[in-house]
């Protein structure tokens, strides 16, 4: 005789209103007359500016014209995107020889091939790839930019790239495909696996010293025509000045951060001091003395080319802002991770190296790309002094006779390409912060 | 203390001896520009007109004319060229430290600059001044009539100083609505945000031309300031200076003694006129004084054109032209009654 019912009530669907649109609507939009109000005001003023915006850039909007009275011609309250289509070079390229683009393309597809296996699972041996990039890419890629007499040293140095690069993307390959490195792979297909590691090595590095012969015959009968840095411009320029500005900014801070926590006065007097003064220095009076009074202080005849300068003025500004924020990552580190450390017996370059940066950098993450974002938009002071990057190049639309005036839509298109490349650094460092797990706590 | 002087005293010494050491070493501007091959000429931020690029990454405009016509006299091609866009805050300062070795980007001629810079004005190669935009529905025909207006004006520049200016001396109570940047300006009047534009007359024609309808608006008659815009170079290089002053002179002359382009070849193998025959080098030796080859003034025309030709493509109607009518302006020859004059070439 049991009066509770001991049978398992059978599950029943959740009631329409809380799973279906139109419960969710009432709930959260139309819950009360004043939301109902809020709501539908909001739709409407949503509604307008949509419409305003789409009906502008895109249903009056002229996208084939030869200049800008064509385009009022085709609409007067219309977009006239032609301007900036008939511009897509000099904004991607700047005034680079229409010829020669292929250098840059290239050069930049190297540096994605190059750079992809490092985010591939299965690839082996990842900071050789980091490694090679830092060391052979600049030079390589500094020639085909740039073109001209190749010297000695940069044909060593691009011969080296190519040399590691055609190793990198085979080792991606053998790894993608059969989950070993490249060098297993390779000594198994000789059959050496069996041969003592001596043997093994020298092997390997007789056929990487081929390899690299090989291509300095092949990098030694190049003959690119010389391009003048006055050329660069548009986004190629921004991501040249950003992208050395960002891969030398972060190792300077880091110097710089741990001579300010130094225990020895000059390095750390020095290194406070110089972090002062350029952090309390706008950057365009940091340019600005880069490209105008620097050439007044030094010997007649000692030529810096402006876009060397702006690149130093540029490393030097932000080194210091990261500085501090590396600072403040040592700082959370706690002291008994020193300790710890000294007691293993590590030294200081081992304690730091290998214990309390890769924790510190680990939660610096947010800040340093919230930083190299910076970075990337500080760039377009540079168009001030007389570079034509992205912003300048946009801005010289409007000066164009074809389109004179026109410079609604360039600023447009300017923000949306900033945006894309702001916004996948902002994506990556949230990939990266979940992937090292120091974003568990939010 | 003592040890301060001292050591004052020895950097000086030091100071002086090298400075010393470069003044004896430094070559004159042509020596130092026929050595590197290019002429390094300046000009500013791209300037409807003026110097501006186009879609293929090219400079063209008036200044940049001139840049090409001192590379053809000096090496034969308008190619021998690096163009440098400064911005105005580091213009004067790009020309002192040698890094540009002529300036040709509408720097109007003043005293003071000429006299307290280090530099030297040329001859003007366009003579501006400034004015007003009004629409042609508002029913103002003149200046005076713009009592009370609100003006939109560029801020930062002698334009609003010349506004203010006139509004006191004439009463007129004008206020000035001031941007940084002229494109908004436009915006603002075009939306009816003030009741006139002020500016350099030449830069509004052009900005009228780029306007929805341009028949809407018109310039009043009225020119407020004296702008008379010239190329310059460092102060003190009197060979170098010749070099780019006559090449500015070369093209005033060859329109006037009817040199185009298209009939230079003709004229120099043709032409009976001793004054054709002189500037162009198949007579005399007027290339001598200036340290330049005796084609120095053909090149010039061939590669560039004749003023009255530049003037047509860059600020008349040609297609890279900003349309601004030159008869009976200050830009016309003397003989139209316009004050663009070379001084005679023999």
């Amino acid at each position: 005789m049991a009066i509770v019912n001991t049978n398992k009530t059978p599950d029943r669907a959740a009631p329409i209103s809380e799973t279906s649109m139109l419960g969710w609507l009432r709930r959260n939009m139309f819950s009360s007359v004043f939301n109902t109000l809020l709501t539908l005001s909001m739709a409407y003023i949503i509604y307008l500016s949509v419409k305003g915006i789409l009906v502008w850039g895109l249903f009056d909007a002229t996208f084939v014209a030869d200049n800008r009275r064509e385009c009022y011609d085709n609409s007067l309250t219309g977009a006239c995107w032609a301007g900036v289509i008939d511009w897509l070079d000099n904004i991607f390229y700047g005034r680079y020889p229409r010829d020669e683009i292929w250098r840059i393309n290239a050069g930049g597809l190297l540096l994605v091939l190059w750079m992809l296996p490092m985010w591939l699972p299965r690839v082996r041996g990842k900071v050789l790839i980091g490694a090679t990039v830092v060391v052979f890419y600049p030079f390589l890629a500094g020639y085909m930019f740039s073109g001209g007499e190749m010297g000695l040293f940069i044909q060593i140095m691009a011969s080296g790239a190519i040399a590691s690069f055609v190793i990198i993307v085979a080792n991606a390959l053998v790894g993608l495909t059969k989950d070993v490195g490249l060098d297993t792979f390779v000594l198994e297909a000789l059959g050496k696996t069996k041969a003592p590691d001596k043997t093994q090595r020298n092997l390997l590095i007789v056929l990487a010293v081929a390899l690299f012969v090989v291509a300095n015959l092949w990098v030694s009968t190049w003959a690119l025509e010389g391009v003048s840095w006055t050329k660069w411009g548009g986004l190629f320029l921004t991501l040249v000045i950003s992208g050395i500005g960002i891969a030398s900014s972060l190792p300077g801070g880091i110097l710089l951060a741990l001579g300010r926590r130094s225990e020895l006065p000059v390095v750390r007097v020095l290194s406070t001091g110089f972090i002062e003064v350029f952090r309390s220095v706008p950057l365009i009076t940091v340019l600005f003395m880069a490209t105008t009074m620097f050439p007044l202080f030094m010997p007649e005849g000692f030529v810096l080319n402006k876009l060397t300068q702006v690149i130093i003025a540029v490393i030097l500004f932000n080194a210091c802002y990261m500085a501090e924020i590396v600072r403040a990552g040592l700082q959370a580190i706690p002291k008994g991770q020193f300790e710890g450390a000294h007691t293993i017996g590590l030294g200081y370059w081992g304690t730091m190296g290998l214990i309390v940066m890769p924790q510190a950098l680990k939660h610096m993450i947010p800040n340093i790309v919230g930083n190299l974002i910076g970075l990337l938009k500080d760039t377009t002071l540079v168009s001030i002094i007389g570079l034509f990057d992205l912003l300048g190049m946009l801005r010289s639309i409007s000066k164009d006779v074809p389109w004179l005036g026109l410079h609604k839509e360039p600023l447009i298109f300017g923000a949306f390409l900033f945006f894309i490349i702001c916004f996948s650094m902002s994506k990556y460092s949230r990939h990266l912060e979940v992937k090292l797990s120091a974003g568990e706590k939010h | 203390m003592n040890f301060c002087s001292k050591f004052t005293s020895v950097a000086t010494l030091a100071f002086v001896a090298t400075t010393g050491a470069t003044v004896v070493a430094a070559e004159t501007t042509l020596e130092i520009v026929k050595e590197r091959g290019n002429v390094r000429c300046q000009v500013g931020p791209p300037s409807p007109g003026y110097y501006n690029l186009d879609s293929e990454g090219n400079w063209y405009g008036l200044d940049v004319a001139v840049c090409q016509a001192v590379a053809a006299a000096v090496f034969g091609s308008k190619d021998a060229l690096e163009i440098q866009s400064v911005s105005s805050q580091a213009r004067f300062t790009a020309l002192a430290n040698g890094e540009s070795d002529l300036l040709s980007r509408t720097a109007t001629w003043t005293m003071t600059r000429d006299t307290q810079l280090g530099i030297d004005f040329l001859s003007p190669n366009f003579y501006d001044g400034q004015g007003f935009t009004v629409r042609v529905d508002s029913g103002i025909t003149s200046a005076m009539e713009l009592g009370g207006a609100k003006v939109c004006v560029t801020t930062g520049t002698t334009t609003e100083l010349n506004l203010t200016d006139f509004s006191r001396s004439n009463d007129l109570g004008i206020s000035n609505v001031t941007f940084e940047d002229y494109n908004v300006r436009d915006d603002t009047y075009l939306n009816g945000g003030c009741d006139a534009v002020t500016g350099d007359k030449s830069s509004m024609a052009g900005n009228i031309a780029s306007f929805p309808v341009p028949g809407d608006h018109m310039i009043l008659p009225e020119t407020l300031s004296k702008e008379p815009l010239a190329a310059a170079v460092r102060h003190g290089d009197s060979q170098w200076r010749d070099v780019v002053q006559w090449s500015i002179f070369a093209l005033v002359n060859a329109e006037e003694l009817g040199i185009t382009k298209a009939n230079v070849d003709d004229m120099r193998s043709t032409s009976k006129n001793p004054n054709v025959l002189r500037m162009l080098g198949a007579e005399g030796n007027l290339h001598e004084g200036l340290g330049l080859d005796k084609d120095w003034a053909y090149n010039i025309i061939k590669n560039v054109g004749n003023y009255g030709e530049i003037y047509e493509a860059y600020m008349g109607g040609g297609e890279q032209g900003i349309g601004i009518e030159r008869a009976g302006s200050l830009n016309a020859l003397w003989t139209d009654g316009g004050l663009m004059y070379s001084p005679p070439m023999r």
